[in-house]
């Protein structure tokens, strides 16, 4: 009796330390969301005081600074912007990455895995260095002032990650289905399409989802290229527009700071392992 | 031609089998080397849309930076005249420039230390196995995930003059006086205090992922590979020394150099916050060449000042190259 018991009185104290550990990294990670939230709902004489203590409320909450931004501002349109520039994103990316990736990961193309080296590290040619010169681009195509310029600049950042993620994925693959594929009379793309695609929806899922947070993250293509109020994609629109002159509307900021952040963060944290071993270069191993 | 050295048998017929042998290796040759170069056209068919995209898109927009920083380009005058390195000497000569300059290493270099710091001992504490590691995990990696010009409006009312909550707790906790008290901090208002502002939303951006990207190399380590050492008789610290840190290195390594690409080249944070300012305290490379390159216009002028960047990051980025290389091999 005494061994399991001294056995868990020290898991609960070795867990009692862990909690204890990690509870600031906690807060820290999620404080700045809670104020988000707590600031979204509260009504505005009770956001402007000091005196009380501000993590709680001390008015009724309030859904009056969300249904501002419905009714007042373009929010509802930059939501719809983001929503359609990533659909566009998103078949851009499969299109080019798909085929790529397949490619650099199973027809033994001469030095494929330079080839697919080269093509991820443009990933990292910061956009500082191309909004310039993509500005001119833009223009000449008469993209400017709408977020077409985004649909055609979002895959300079999604393809080269896609296609990095799909290689890695098209390698576990087993190559027998596709040789038996080849052997009942497939050609190279019968067996693409019908073996190859169909057992890789997870793969391709995955990548849609990355053409949709990475586009996300992106703030200066959108604040450089898209100066329409109604054309903004939501990341853009929200720190851009909703602040005039001097005067903040910290609760209806708040708001739409939350409505956009929430549902990405939580897509995204089920695919951060994904990105991580993208990255590192073990994609799929 | 093989035919005649294969015809000194003994018989037509051996010849003769001798002969469609041959032809038949040949015509199987000739259909293996066609089958290579149907297959590696279709490669090149398959590859060319991605690479078509990147080269127009990312290739071509490099060089054009290039001449553009050589040119006196601006957005209202489509006619750009070259005008050599003036542009580099323009931004070498100015004041601001080497403000910038100083702002973004400072930025860079202050971040990864703390981002190390708290992403070390976070990625130590998740590695423990205990009750909830999963839901944890999912929570202290909420700043990686949020998309940047969301969080930092957070952090921007965070550090608000009047109702910062962070000066609330510091002043309930008689860190400081109460607003309009001297020692009341003004985040974004006084030169010091807005770098660091700045500094510690890219710390609280990217700790997180300074902690998985360690935890994914942690976990990379077989623990085959640590039995093994422990069998042959090695300490802890021996193992750690020999076995883990080389292990994951190259994945530490990259998840640095990713790092800090990025927040080198970040212009967000500083953007939304300060907008570099007060008085160019938190004027950085990337917000240099946003305001000179677009709301100056002077194309040519924000285009070399950006390219400044490119000498700081390309070490990086060979570095990056490597190790990839080493990790693929």
């Amino acid at each position: 009796m005494a061994g399991p018991r001294t056995h868990r009185q020290k898991e609960i104290r070795r867990h009692l330390w862990i909690y204890g550990l990690i509870t600031p990294y906690i807060i820290i990670a999620v404080f700045p969301i809670y104020w988000m939230a707590i600031t979204a709902f509260k009504q505005d004489p009770d956001l402007y005081r000091m005196d009380v203590f501000p993590l709680w409320f001390h008015l009724a909450p309030t859904w009056k600074h969300f249904s501002y931004l419905f009714t007042d501002t373009n929010y509802g349109a930059w939501i719809i912007n983001t929503m359609v520039i990533a659909a566009w994103v998103a078949v851009i990316t499969l299109l080019a990455a798909v085929p790529a990736g397949y490619a650099l990961a199973r027809l033994r193309i001469p030095g494929a895995e330079n080839l697919g080296i080269a093509i991820f590290m443009t990933y990292l040619v910061p956009a500082i260095i191309l909004f310039l010169p993509l500005a001119r681009v833009v223009s000449m195509l008469g993209l400017q002032d709408s977020w077409w310029a985004l649909v055609l600049v979002y895959p300079t950042i999604t393809i080269p990650f896609c296609t990095w993620l799909l290689m890695g994925f098209f390698k576990t693959v087993p190559v027998e289905m596709e040789e038996a594929a080849r052997v009942d009379g497939c050609g190279y793309l019968g067996a693409l399409v019908r073996v190859v695609l169909p057992v890789s929806i997870p793969g391709i899922l995955t990548a849609v989802i990355f053409a949709f947070t990475l586009s996300m993250q992106d703030f200066l293509y959108g604040l450089a290229f898209v100066a329409p109020g109604d054309q903004k994609p939501v990341t853009v629109g929200v720190p851009t527009e909703l602040i005039r002159g001097d005067v903040f509307f910290w609760g209806s900021l708040m708001a739409a700071a939350l409505m956009v952040g929430l549902p990405v963060a939580i897509l995204y944290n089920f695919f951060l392992d994904r990105f991580i071993q993208g990255i590192t270069g073990g994609a799929g191993k | 031609m093989t035919l005649s050295s294969s015809s000194g048998g003994p018989d037509a017929a051996g010849a003769r089998a001798a002969a469609i042998s041959v032809a038949s290796r040949a015509r199987a040759s000739g259909w293996f080397r066609s089958q290579t170069a149907r297959r590696l056209s279709f490669g090149y068919l398959l590859l060319a849309p991605a690479v078509l995209y990147v080269l127009l898109l990312v290739g071509a927009p490099f060089v054009f930076s290039l001449y553009l920083s050589l040119s006196d380009a601006n957005v209202g005058d489509p006619v750009a005249t070259f005008v050599g390195l003036g542009n580099f000497r323009a931004a070498l000569e100015s004041d601001v420039f080497y403000i910038a300059l100083q702002n973004s290493i400072v930025f860079t270099v202050v971040g990864a230390i703390f981002k190390g710091l708290l992403g070390t001992t976070l990625a130590f504490l998740l590695l423990q196995p205990f009750w909830g590691r999963k839901f944890v995990r999912g929570l202290v990696v909420i700043p990686f995930t949020l998309p940047i010009s969301i969080s930092v409006l957070s952090w921007k009312w965070m550090y608000d003059s009047q109702f910062s909550v962070i000066n609330w707790f510091l002043s309930r906790i008689g860190l400081v006086g109460s607003y309009g008290s001297p020692d009341w901090p003004v985040w974004l208002g006084q030169p010091h205090l807005a770098l660091a502002a700045c500094i510690i939303v890219n710390v609280w951006r990217t700790f997180p992922f300074s902690a998985i990207v360690l935890l994914a190399g942690f976990t990379s380590v077989p623990p085959e590979i640590l039995d093994a050492a422990r069998v042959d008789g090695t300490s802890f610290m021996q193992r750690f020394r020999f076995v883990v840190v080389p292990m994951i290195a190259p994945i530490l390594l990259i998840g640095f150099l990713f790092d800090t690409v990025f927040t080198l080249s970040d212009l967000s944070i500083v953007y939304l916050l300060t907008q570099g300012g007060p008085a160019n305290a938190t004027k950085i490379l990337p917000v240099l060449a946003y305001q000179v390159g677009i709301q100056a216009g002077a194309l040519g002028r924000g285009a070399a000042i950006s390219l400044f960047l490119f000498p700081l990051l390309m070490p990086l980025m060979i570095l990056l190259l490597r190790n990839l290389r080493r990790r693929e091999y």
